[in-house]
């Protein structure tokens, strides 16, 4: 089963994100913010990374850039999910090394579309 | 988001997103909180980043969850909130007090919204103004010129005073109408934008009615849902309308060229792959948001989350949530076991300690061990006084604004523990002391500047643990209580003053019933209820209430409680072969009548003179109807006690002594009794009530 990272601040986010996952077939772990994750990801490897932009201590895309840094994750995939869907972050999502990004709103069929058109 | 549709929680795809609400809830709920605590704390003129970004972050985050989840009311204010306040982060603009106001008020308004979401019921939340405000503070404006211009303007021009910055995202909406009865109901939609010239446009997605007699429109507008929906229901009632989004991304763009306009125009929030970019799969793919062919099962039960939880936990998750009735059973039961183990000391007392030496030994550990377990389960209940103390630095910065005062608001002792129950009991008596302080006690800040004082008036709130009880202090340095306008006003109602009134008992007078020092009523403190409740409501919580002050320097209201109402300490008395229970706390003294010393005045009442003060007598065996089945023993004891209405002397027969009783409540397993506050179980299984002695002293008045 390929295992999903899902970061995000916000409980009810992280619930929803991990419930939809789940259902799709996918082995969620969540964690609550930037600093969480990295931590995480340095004890297991996960298919994907699906992350939050903004939170505190870390950041989506300081947690981008650190993972790509990292010879383990430098070729996961990342999906940064926002609701500043400006041109600005997604440059600054491309520049730490974002695979995508999906708009917040989303829906959740979307997610598993997006999410399946980069991990199967 | 501006422009998720109002017409309720979007459909979604095969998921009941309800099930996610409560944590939503409660989630924007702590948001609301904690960006209230931090406006609160906000000094504008040395904002730091790291504290705007953290109000930022609150707003942001209901934003999401409630645009996710549907509520988009909800996620519309946060949306003009979150604008602001990014402009604040980056520094776009500097944050002024102004500001703060109108995120305090938006806060409350998201509170009303998500209370009425969670199904509390009520009207809609009017946020036009609120959002107009937001919008105004976001393009630099003052938010009182942008709401007088607006009043001014009409609805028409609402939009106009504020500068094209503020101005929201231009969007393109799918509006259906019907079935309509008559065709050209359609007609007056046209008209309408037709008339207000700031609303967009609106041109027709089909071509003509159709035989369901749903018309399509396509809008481009700036209003909000709301705003829109308002203007329609002029003419096609609301039932009959529905807005959807309309073409790609998600509304914070401005979709400068309208999106073509498919019959089934979905939700366009959409994905994209970057280029080339790290994580890729072999072909990379940009943006071709179409829906699925089939939608991706999805179970309606989370069943293959419980593995996942141990890694969702949140790491400040050491507390554990349980049920207050949980608690209050284990409280119980821990109360029925004290009373067990009370029963077994006292009949061990018979035994001979020699014969049973291990028995007594093991009666003795029980002993220890029941006690410490009341304890323990005493102290889930205790919460600390922060729970109440946190409510009122918001509800001083208002009053004071509204008053004009400059207040700043101290507290101490914030970590003091109080029973939960009288936690909740005591914030209304509190609020009002605060408020009263606010109010009457600290003066203008101009007419304190001719006083000598700094301008701003201090309000201090503190807790401390005094012995068995807490002490919940109320201080301000306003003008005090002021002794002669007492005593005139107390005449004034036609309450007996004279000069001879010790400070204290003076300052007592405002606890009597419809007595209020303002000169006249304010819509603050006054509305009727006065002091007199608040020292009441604290009388029924077992607490006293006292009042120092000095004239023009301040005033001091101090509370004091019992930790617990669970267990309180008791007299046990004997009245024939009956025994009763008096509160400690208002026992005063109690001493051998002698003969003679009791006088009958007037008939049926009568007096005993204790230190040449002549005080009514209440003989138990009457008021309580004891049956006495030995004439000749007379009660000759007699025990003062205190209540907030004055004193009396209770004559009893004997005094058995003093013990921690477990407080039981008469009214929730009899029914309420005239002249008992309670009952409670002796060491020897035998039910003694706990005398009200409130309505001793009343019953002794009349």
């Amino acid at each position: 089963m390929q295992s999903i990272l899902a970061v995000d601040d916000s409980a009810s986010m992280r619930q929803m994100v991990s419930f939809t996952l789940t259902g799709a077939g996918y082995n969620v772990v969540e964690a609550v913010d930037g600093q969480d994750a990295w931590e995480k990801s340095d004890r297991c490897d996960f298919d994907l990374v699906l992350t939050d932009q903004n939170m505190p201590r870390m950041d989506g895309i300081g947690l981008t850039k650190r993972l790509r840094a990292t010879p383990r994750s430098c070729k996961t995939p990342i999906l940064i999910l926002t609701t500043e869907s400006s041109e600005q972050m997604k440059l600054a999502g491309r520049g730490a090394g974002a695979t995508g990004w999906l708009v917040k709103p989303f829906e959740p069929t979307r997610l598993i579309e997006a999410i399946r058109k980069l991990i199967g | 988001m501006s422009d998720t549709s109002s017409v309720g929680p979007r459909p979604n795809s095969g998921i009941d997103l309800s099930q996610f609400y409560q944590v939503f809830f409660e989630e924007a709920r702590e948001n609301l909180d904690r960006m209230e605590r931090l406006l609160i704390g906000l000094d504008v003129d040395r904002a730091d980043n790291e504290e705007l970004n953290a109000i930022f972050r609150c707003a942001h985050s209901i934003k999401g969850g409630a645009a996710t989840f549907g509520f988009a009311d909800t996620a519309e204010l946060t949306h003009q909130m979150e604008t602001l306040l990014d402009k604040l982060r980056r520094r776009e603009r500097a944050p002024t007090a102004a500001m703060v106001d109108v995120l305090l008020r938006s806060g409350d308004a998201l509170r009303a919204q998500l209370a009425r979401h969670q199904g509390a019921g009520g009207e809609a939340v009017d946020t036009a103004e609120l959002l107009r405000d937001v919008r105004a503070l976001v393009a630099g404006a003052s938010p009182l010129a942008a709401t007088q211009c607006a009043s001014a303007a009409g609805p028409a021009e609402r939009e106009e005073p504020v500068p094209a910055a503020a101005v929201p995202a231009l969007r393109v909406l799918e509006l259906r109408v019907g079935p309509l009865n008559r065709v050209s109901d359609a007609d007056d939609l046209h008209a309408l934008f037709k008339e207000i010239p700031d609303l967009g446009t609106l041109e027709p997605l089909d071509g003509g009615p159709a035989a369901d007699g749903i018309r399509r429109f396509r809008i481009t507008t700036t209003a909000s849902d709301s705003d829109l929906l308002d203007l329609f229901t002029f003419h096609v009632a609301r039932e009959q309308l529905v807005l959807l989004p309309l073409g790609p991304g998600d509304g914070v763009h401005t979709a400068v060229s309208p999106a073509p306009a498919p019959a089934d125009a979905g939700y366009g929030y959409g994905y994209g792959l970057f280029d080339k970019a790290p994580g890729s799969p072999q072909i990379a793919m940009s943006m071709p948001a179409r829906p699925l062919p089939q939608p991706a099962p999805v179970s309606a039960k989370p069943a293959a989350r419980g593995a996942d939880r141990s890694a969702a936990a949140a790491p400040e998750t050491s507390t554990l949530r349980v049920a207050v009735e949980k608690v209050d059973q284990l409280i119980n039961l821990v109360g029925e076991l004290v009373i067990t183990q009370a029963m077994l000391a006292q009949e061990s007392l018979r035994l001979d300690p020699a014969l049973h030496r291990q028995l007594t030994a093991g009666l003795a550990d029980l002993e220890r061990n029941t006690r410490d377990l009341q304890e323990s389960v005493m102290s889930i209940r205790m919460i600390p006084m922060s729970i109440v103390f946190s409510r009122f630095p918001r509800m001083l910065r208002d009053l004071a604004a509204k008053l004009g005062k400059q207040v700043d608001f101290v507290t101490q002792g914030e970590a003091t523990e109080l029973d939960k129950g009288m936690v909740e009991r005591i914030t209304d008596p509190l609020t009002h002391l605060v408020r009263n302080s606010c109010d009457h006690g600290i003066e203008l800040p101009a007419e304190r500047l001719a006083l000598g004082k700094p301008e701003q008036g201090t309000i201090t709130l503190s807790a401390s643990h005094r012995g068995g009880s807490i002490v919940i202090e109320v201080r301000d340095d306003g003008r005090g209580l002021s002794r002669d306008k007492l005593l005139k006003k107390a005449r004034e109602k036609g309450i007996d003053a004279p000069d001879t009134l010790s400070d204290s008992e003076v300052w007592a007078l405002i606890f009597a019933p419809g007595f209020s020092t303002a000169d006249e009523v304010t819509d603050v403190s006054g509305r009727g209820v006065g002091m007199d409740v608040v020292k009441r409501n604290i009388g029924s919580l077992g607490g006293t209430v006292e009042i120092d002050s000095a004239e023009g320097r301040g005033m001091r209201v101090s509370v004091r409680l019992p930790l617990t109402l669970a267990i309180m300490d008791g007299m046990s008395i004997g009245v024939g072969d009956e025994v009763y229970i008096v509160p400690l706390s208002s026992v005063i003294e109690s001493f051998q009548v002698q003969p003679g010393t009791i006088k009958s005045i007037g008939g049926s009442g009568r007096v005993v003179e204790v230190r040449n003060e002549f005080m009514p007598v209440l003989e138990l065996e009457h008021v309580l109807a004891v049956p006495r089945s030995n004439r000749e023993s007379a009660a000759a004891i007699v025990v003062v006690v205190e209540a907030e209405e004055g004193r009396v002397a209770l004559l009893v027969d004997e005094l058995l002594g003093q013990q921690q009783v477990v407080v039981k409540n008469l009214e929730a397993n009899y029914r309420k009794v005239e002249g008992v506050s309670g009952a409670t179980i002796l060491g020897d299984g035998r039910v003694a009530l706990i005398l009200d002695v409130g309505s001793m002293v009343r019953r002794s008045r009349h």
